[in-house]
C-alpha cells in the first residue's frame, strides 16, 4: 500500500500568531512608508466616534 | 471569533506574514501596523502582497486568489494580536483603489457578527466615522478591539 503522505494545513482556527525571526521590518518599504504618510493626512482629518466635528 | 484563517508569523507583533493559498498558487501577504496619530493613539494597517522573485511588496497586485474571506480573517487576527501587544488603539485601514475598499467592506460586512465580538467597527464617509452597517459604502474603516 502507498504510503499517504498528509499535508500540514495552512489554516487554522481560534488565532495566535506564530513568533519567527525570519519575519523581517518593513519599517522603510517604500510602498507601506507612502500608505502610512497617506493614511496619516486622512486620519488628521478623521472625526472620531464619540466626537463631534470640528 | 472563530473564523478560519491562514498561519501568520510575526517577529515583532506589527509586521504579519502569511501565504494566500488558491487556484493562483501560494501569494505571502504582509499585514503592517504604523503608528500615524499620537492622540488618540492610531496606526495605519496595511495589507500588501510581496512578490516571489524581486522580493518588492505591492498594494495593487491583484491576486484573485478565492480566498477573500479568509484573508481578511487573518488580518483580523492580527489585529488581535497587535492590539494584545501594543493596547486596544484605533487601527485605520483603507483599500488600495475605491474597488478594494468595496471588497474590504463586502467582506467585513459577512463576517461582522464574528467580528463584532472582538472589535467595534466603524466605516469612514467624508472625514467622520459612524458605526459599521451592512449596505452603507464607506471610504475607510477604523477597528478598536473592545
Amino acid at each position: 500500500m502507498p504510503a499517504i503522505k498528509k499535508a500540514k494545513s495552512n489554516i487554522s482556527y481560534g488565532g495566535g500568531a506564530i513568533v519567527s525571526s525570519d519575519v523581517k521590518s518593513y519599517a522603510n518599504d517604500p510602498v507601506i512608508v507612502k500608505k502610512n504618510e497617506e493614511a496619516g493626512i486622512a486620519v488628521s482629518k478623521l472625526t472620531l466616534p464619540g466626537t463631534k466635528k470640528q | 471569533m472563530n473564523l478560519p484563517h491562514y498561519n501568520y508569523l510575526t517577529s515583532d507583533f506589527q509586521a504579519y506574514e502569511f501565504y494566500s493559498e488558491g487556484p493562483k498558487g501560494q501569494i505571502k501577504k504582509v499585514v503592517t501596523f504604523s503608528r500615524i496619530r499620537d492622540y488618540p493613539p492610531t496606526y495605519n494597517l496595511t495589507l500588501v502582497d510581496v512578490n516571489p522573485i524581486s522580493g518588492l511588496t505591492s498594494d495593487l497586485a491583484i491576486s484573485d486568489n478565492g480566498d477573500r474571506d479568509i484573508i481578511l480573517a487573518t488580518v483580523a487576527y492580527t489585529v488581535k494580536d497587535f492590539s494584545a501587544h501594543y493596547g486596544n488603539h484605533y487601527i485605520y485601514a483603507e483599500g488600495s483603489t475605491p474597488v478594494r475598499t468595496r471588497l474590504y467592506q463586502m467582506s467585513i460586512a459577512g463576517l461582522l457578527e464574528e467580528i463584532s465580538i472582538d472589535f467595534d467597527v466603524y466605516g469612514v464617509i467624508e472625514d467622520i466615522a459612524y458605526p459599521f452597517q451592512k449596505n452603507v459604502n464607506y471610504d475607510a474603516f477604523l477597528v478598536k478591539r473592545k
